[in-house]
């Protein structure tokens, strides 16, 4: 296929004796929403720092806008146009909510040839991404370690939604959000998914990887046991795709 | 709480050790006879100089969350390089160039080059190798002075060229040009932490490493570039250090790691790393020059000063809990 934005290889990932990837191989599309699902220990994680570039896979390749691809950073990633949320959450406590936001690329202003950091102009801009996601937060300058789970969750959603680029990684991101916030998230991601952008969302809520996956992709001990369209399964059928019990009918070779 | 008694009280908690200094002030001049004058706030100032800029090194890595036991000993070889160099007498080899204000730029840069190769040293072992900052520096800290006992044989040098002794000599607003140096790092170094990409990263990187590295900041090129400013800063400490004891001697700077560990900590940088407070630890500093001098006024025995010194670490760290407690309660 053409259209192709990330394509996995055959991926294996090893930690000494234990086998976290034993093989994975599947592809997104562009504009697409693949949801990752799989017990505890799966391999998910793994998978999404190996694309990430946070782990170097032990074997396979992986194909990025049909060329070779392999981040040995995470900033090789990013400049690839690959932005990650990730399941412990990556932000500066320490640092106020603009300094989190705009981390690690910041906007200067050059005076005598050095860079000062323009605060204004970040400000401004943090407040709009947030504000116009609906997420509140009373200060732009309070310290993150002052903030709630669900406020710091917001502001990493809303750091991938503003940054955008080509495809998007999210590792249980919605894990410390309540009922309304989840239901923005999930639109957020319907958003970002329309501008063309392709998502890989890990989560352990069926329902919500029906309500805003176009696929659905099972791992189970390091391996792919199901690559399936959501319209096509039900939830009992994925479930056991998780836990490997085969039921006739639920077919886990689905495509 | 009204919104404005609590910015009060966020402002005076981050600037504590600025009431403490005012305060500390008001209670030695009320108490001492003579310590009123400003000869003596001079002699403060002055005296504070060399820790000042030691501190600085030291509390740019301590942001970062890593450790520099080796400033004291960069200092000392430092000073003692200068002093080989540029003294006449003992050791020195009285080496002079023809327009004599030369020797001030060449002197500043064998000091500090010395100070940033060690720091290279250090940030690469511990960085690139992941190594303990702890037991790198350490033995740095030790393998240094070995190397200044070792160029002196134990010995001295005294005379320092007229044309670096200048600095301590020439006053600005009636404060000796060495201050003013120790007074323009504190500026240069606090606004490069605050107001600027590099100084926001170290923080970060201090804050959580993890998160700025999947950010995309490039960690350890940030950590080793604080390790050669560490030592190079170290190295300029040392370089004061020659100049305002027109000289060097081979046990020079012994102490001051500890006192520049009390100033940072006073200060309000937080050992954990992530907490910048460059400033304060330039009242630290003030705090801790001012007692000494109190301690000399009153002609107690100078080895008090270590135990004065050493409660107020401990005060410092039971008041930086404290502070923490008290800002969870304000947010
Ligand atoms: N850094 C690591 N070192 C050793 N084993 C690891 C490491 N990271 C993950 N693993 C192991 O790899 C397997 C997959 O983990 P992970 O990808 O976190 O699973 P998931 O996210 O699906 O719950 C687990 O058995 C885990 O213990
Ligand atoms: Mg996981």
């Amino acid at each position: 296929m053409t259209d192709k934005l990330l394509v996995l290889n055959d991926l294996r990932k090893n930690f000494g004796a234990i086998e976290a990837l034993k093989g994975i191989s599947f592809s997104i599309g562009k504009g697409e929403v693949v949801a990752l699902l799989g017990d505890n220990g799966a391999g998910k994680s793994t998978l999404v720092k190996i694309i990430s570039g946070g782990q170097q896979p032990t074997s396979g390749s992986m194909l990025f806008e049909g060329a070779e691809y392999q981040a040995k950073t995470p900033a090789e990633a990013k400049a690839a146009g690959i932005e990650t949320v990730y399941q412990d959450l990556s932000l500066c406590t320490n640092v106020d909510v603009v300094g989190n936001f705009f981390m690690g690329r910041e906007i200067c202003r050059k005076i005598a040839g050095i860079p000062f950091l323009n605060e204004r102009a970040m400000e401004d801009i943090t407040s709009k991404a947030l504000a116009s996601a609906g997420t509140r937060i009373p200060s732009m300058r309070t310290k993150v370690e002052h903030l709630s789970g669900g406020q710091r969750q917001a502001i990493e959603l809303n750091r991938f939604v503003h940054w955008g680029g080509k495809l998007v990684l999210l590792d249980e991101p919605f894990a410390a959000l309540g009922v309304e916030q989840t239901r923005r998230g999930l639109d957020m991601i319907r958003h970002v998914a329309d501008q063309g952008i392709g998502v890989i969302i890990i989560t352990h809520i069926m329902q919500q990887a029906f309500q805003v996956a176009d696929r659905i992709v099972v791992i189970r001990h390091g391996v792919v046991a199901g690559d399936v369209e959501s319209s096509k399964t039900s939830p009992d059928a994925v479930i056991q795709m998780i836990t490997g019990q085969s039921l006739s009918g639920a077919g886990p070779e689905g495509r | 709480m009204t919104p404005r008694t609590r910015k009060t009280l966020e402002f005076v908690l981050d600037n504590l050790v600025w009431f403490m200094l005012i305060f500390v002030l008001a209670i030695f001049s009320a108490l001492i006879p003579n310590y009123f004058q400003p000869g003596i706030f001079v002699n403060i100032i002055e005296a504070s100089s060399v820790l000042g800029v030691m501190s600085i090194g030291l509390a740019l890595v301590i942001i970062t969350g890593h450790m520099d036991l080796s400033v004291e000993s960069v200092a000392a070889l430092s000073a003692m390089a200068v002093g080989i160099l540029f003294c006449s007498a003992g050791i020195g080899l009285g080496i002079t160039f023809s327009p004599e204000w030369l020797m001030i730029p060449v002197s500043l840069l064998v000091a500090c080059t010395i100070g940033a190769l060690i720091g290279l040293f250090n940030g690469f072992l511990i960085v690139k190798l992941k190594m303990s900052a702890f037991i790198i520096t350490l033995a740095s800290f030790i393998w240094v002075r070995g190397i200044v006992l070792a160029v002196s044989g134990g010995r001295s040098a005294q005379d320092l060229a007229p044309a670096i002794r200048w600095f301590a000599i020439e006053r600005f607003l009636g404060i000796p040009l060495s201050a003013w140096i120790a007074i323009t790092c504190f500026l240069v170094f606090s606004i490069l932490i605050a107001k600027t990409p590099f100084g926001r990263h170290l923080v970060m990187i201090g804050g959580n490493e993890t998160a700025t590295f999947r950010a995309g900041i490039r960690v350890t090129r940030n950590l080793i570039i604080a390790f050669m400013i560490a030592g190079a800063i170290a190295g300029l400490a040392g370089w004061l250090l020659a100049v305002r004891t027109s000289g060097a001697t081979a046990n020079l700077g012994v102490g001051l790691l500890f006192n520049a560990f009390a100033a940072v900590v006073i200060g309000g940088v937080s050992l954990k790393g992530g907490v910048s407070a460059l400033p304060g630890v330039y009242a630290g500093v003030l705090l801790l020059s001012s007692i000494n001098t109190a301690i000399n006024l009153m002609g107690l025995p100078a080895n008090y000063t270590q135990v004065i010194h050493g409660l107020l670490v401990l005060a410092a760290v039971l008041l930086d809990t404290f502070k923490q407690r008290l800002r969870q309660r304000l947010a």
